[in-house]
């Protein structure tokens, strides 16, 4: 079965005239009708791999991942060497021969060529500090270009000596070549295809792209300029984005220091006399090349370009919304993820920050705690001082000796107690605070009259207790106290007398002797009662002496 | 008109008893010991263990004399029987005498002291109480041992104190408790001994013994 059998092409026609919802669900017939189909196209497709170890696809019994294992595996080394026959193809100049029998075609052809032609210039003039591999262009870009212009002759030669050196020192670089892969080759294999794949499409977007990528170049060389050309492949199919990528990654020091080689290559461009190539290139040079390095103008006019190029740049970033960061309050939905992370936020900490434990914290710290151990000053939980509430409770205290008293004594007391004969003996606690309240009693006294601050009057202590009555001023003698004089005798208790009271020395003559005769009369009159007395003591006894019957 | 009346009705009264036949309330003087039982002697005898035998010749005379002079009671030592004999006298006052001497020398005998035991004859309301420490639980050997030891406490002061507090005197021997004190209190006491036979400690013991008599003495 093959593509030139009716039947399949049958069956192709009508898979193709299915309707699309049709293939939502799984549908046998139609499966069976797309596995045939797969068949012719495979059986069609043979002749092409004579490598491939399949005869025919294989569908009886197989799912469908089985079947797309086996077209892929006759489509890979198909898909590789059918892009070979093309490149091999457009090389050998056949299209350019079979497309320049049309002017215009032609002309489109030279812009293309002119394009890549520059554009690999640039790469060469780019960045000296770039990776190795990134100088391998040249030597690809220079093998293309030799046949075709006169007028980058020149400036290739330079191009191709400054690539040489370049390659040259790369060679020394260069670590991990041997016999077998060469990586420099690998590199410029690389990047002459990429130049091919990209040199072409993007010949129509460069021109209005290339005023951006210059200005972008400047900036992100730095940034992308070291990227490995490994890369290169992985890049996905997009115009601007690869474009930009592909400048990026071969910049080269005339996009930022101006091309002094365009300016050569414009004046042999102009000398050419082509006007159309004059016009084109100097319209690609005017849009292109600005910015870059024209040699001959002065370093004020150097600086005021790059200052226009800053301005228009600025002059287009405000034309552009503004970035998250520059618009005021953002919440978390109106930015990107995660991009808080990667801008330094200021902000005020309420919080003291926490201390960086250094040795010397910690030293001090154990100096304190050791200070305070030595001296016991802790900050213990201290209970509240009760308040004082209540008295000590009166606890009877539990005699343990043997009681000296008998059991009879013991009831006799209580009973007399009852009976309220004797008072209540006073307990032995009773006793103990009495002598106590007595000692204090006359502590204070003494104390008092050390201060002297404090009149307090002699406590009245009744004890049967003689009273000597001494004059107030012998007290006074001894401590400056106010005693009061309230406890001593009164005037008529020391002598209760009437009458005219007079003292010894007062007395006259005649008081004298009126007090001696007073005093006679008084003793006469007692001796005679003394003598009546003995003299009845005598003489009473014995009524029958004095009888002599 | 009144008055006459009133001499009436006395003079009436007084006619009824006599009519009604009835003799007067007689009055008897108080029966003399000798009397009660128609003119015989009573006796008692107490025996002597042997432990009391020399507390009772060094304490004979404290023994003899409120006996024989106060209780007018008749008392002798029995050497050969190991006896001490009471006897009523004639001019014994009351029958209770005899008994009271009699409790008087069984206290004596069962260890309290003189002192304490003429409390007996002094007062009425006095009762002597014995129980067995087997009694309240039944313990053997060691534990034995112990119990006896915590009722008496060190040096005794744990009997002196439940003795002072409840008014009583204890006597512990061996195995054998006696209480000589009022009603109340030796219940109070009883209870105390009781509680460190079981087991409680002593501190307990007092603090209870504190609130019991605290409420004893309140109560007058």
């Amino acid at each position: 079965m093959s593509t030139d059998d009716p039947a399949c092409l049958d069956i192709l026609r009508r898979l193709k005239s299915t309707d699309p919802p049709l293939w939502l669900a799984p549908n046998p017939s139609l499966s069976q009708q797309a596995r045939t189909a797969s068949l012719g196209l495979f059986s069609s497709l043979k002749p092409y791999t004579p490598q491939s170890p399949l005869d025919r696809l294989l569908i009886d019994g197989f799912d469908a991942e089985q079947i797309w294992q086996q077209i892929e595996l006759q489509s890979h080394p198909l898909l590789s060497f059918l892009q070979r026959e093309v490149k091999r193809f457009e090389k050998s100049g056949e299209i350019s021969r079979f497309l320049a029998e049309e002017p215009q075609m032609k002309d489109i052809l030279r812009e293309a060529e002119d394009d890549q032609g520059r554009k690999e210039e640039e790469d060469v003039d780019g960045f000296d500090e770039d990776e190795a591999g990134a100088s391998e262009d040249l030597d690809d870009d220079d093998e293309e270009e030799d046949g075709a212009e006169e007028e980058e002759k020149e400036d290739r030669d330079e191009v191709g000596d400054e690539s040489e050196s370049e390659s040259g020192e790369e060679g020394d670089k260069g670590g991990i070549e041997d016999g077998f892969l060469k990586i420099k080759e690998l590199e410029e294999y690389l990047q002459k295809d990429e130049a091919k794949k990209y040199g072409l499409e993007g010949s129509g977007k460069k021109k209005a792209g290339n005023k951006e990528r210059r200005g972008i170049d400047e900036d992100e060389s730095s940034e992308e300029g070291e990227e490995d050309d490994g890369d290169d492949d992985d890049e996905p199919g997009g115009f601007g984005v690869d474009d930009d990528e592909e400048e990026i990654e071969n910049a080269r020091y005339e996009d930022f220091f101006g091309g002094k080689r365009k300016k050569a290559r414009r004046k042999p461009k102009v000398k050419d006399g082509s006007e159309e190539d004059v016009s084109e290139e100097e319209d690609g040079d005017d849009t292109e090349n600005e910015n870059e390095g024209n040699h001959n103008l002065s370093t004020h006019e150097k600086e005021l370009l790059s200052m226009k190029s800053k301005i228009e740049q600025m002059e287009k970033a405000n034309l552009e919304p503004k970035t998250w960061t520059m618009q005021g309050e953002v919440t978390a939905a109106k930015r990107p993820k995660n991009s808080a992370l990667e801008v330094d936020l200021d902000f005020e900490h309420n919080a003291r920050p926490a201390p960086v434990i250094t040795e010397e914290v910690t030293a001090s710290l154990e100096d304190l705690i050791r200070k305070r151990i030595m001296e016991a000053h802790f900050d213990d939980v201290e209970k509240p001082p009760s308040l004082p509430g209540k008295g000590p409770r009166e606890i009877k205290e539990l005699d343990e000796n043997k009681s000296k008293k008998g059991l009879a004594e013991i009831y006799e007391d209580e009973y007399a107690q009852k009976a309220s004969l004797i008072s209540a003996p006073s307990s032995f606690s009773d006793e103990q605070k009495k002598e106590a309240t007595l000692l204090f009693k006359k502590l204070c006294l003494k104390l008092d009259a050390l201060s002297h601050f404090h009149f307090a009057p002699k406590p009245v202590i009744e004890d049967m207790s003689i009273q000597a009555n001494v004059p107030a001023l012998a007290m006074e003698e001894i401590a400056p106290l106010a005693v009061s004089d309230a406890a001593m005798l009164a005037p008529e208790e020391v002598f209760s007398g009437k009458g005219n009271v007079k003292d010894e020395s007062e007395l006259t003559q005649a008081d004298r002797k009126r007090r001696r005769a007073k005093k006679k009369r008084i003793h006469k009159a007692e001796e005679a009662k003394r003598m009546t007395t003995k003299s009845k003591l005598r003489t009473m006894p014995n009524p029958d002496e004095g009888k002599e019957d | 008109m009144e008055s006459s009346d009133a001499s009436m009705e006395v003079a009436v009264a007084s006619s009824d008893p006599k009519s009604s036949s009835l003799p007067p309330k007689p009055s008897f003087a108080p029966l003399k010991a000798q009397d009660m039982y128609d003119g015989r002697v009573q006796f008692r005898k107490v025996s002597v263990p042997p432990h009391r035998y020399s507390p009772l010749k060094k304490s004979w005379m404290d023994i003899y004399t409120p006996v024989y002079e106060q209780m007018k009671i008749d008392i002798r030592m029995n050497l050969k029987s190991r006896k001490v004999e009471l006897k009523t006298r004639a001019d014994t006052p009351d029958v209770s005498n005899l008994q009271k001497c009699a409790d008087f020398v069984q206290a004596f005998m069962m260890g309290f002291d003189v002192i304490d035991a003429i409390a007996l004859l002094r007062l009425d309301e006095l009762y002597l109480e014995s129980f067995e420490i087997k009694d309240v639980k039944t313990l053997k050997g060691e534990h034995l041992s112990r119990a006896i030891g915590r009722l008496s406490g060190k040096g005794g002061k744990t009997k002196f104190a439940i003795e002072n507090a409840t008014k009583t005197r204890i006597v512990i021997a061996d195995t054998k408790i006696h209480i000589l004190g009022s009603f109340a209190n030796i219940k109070v006491a009883r209870n105390s001994l009781c509680s460190l036979i079981l087991g409680s400690p002593a501190g307990k013991v007092y603090s209870k013994l504190r609130v019991v008599t605290s409420r004893l003495a309140e109560r007058f």
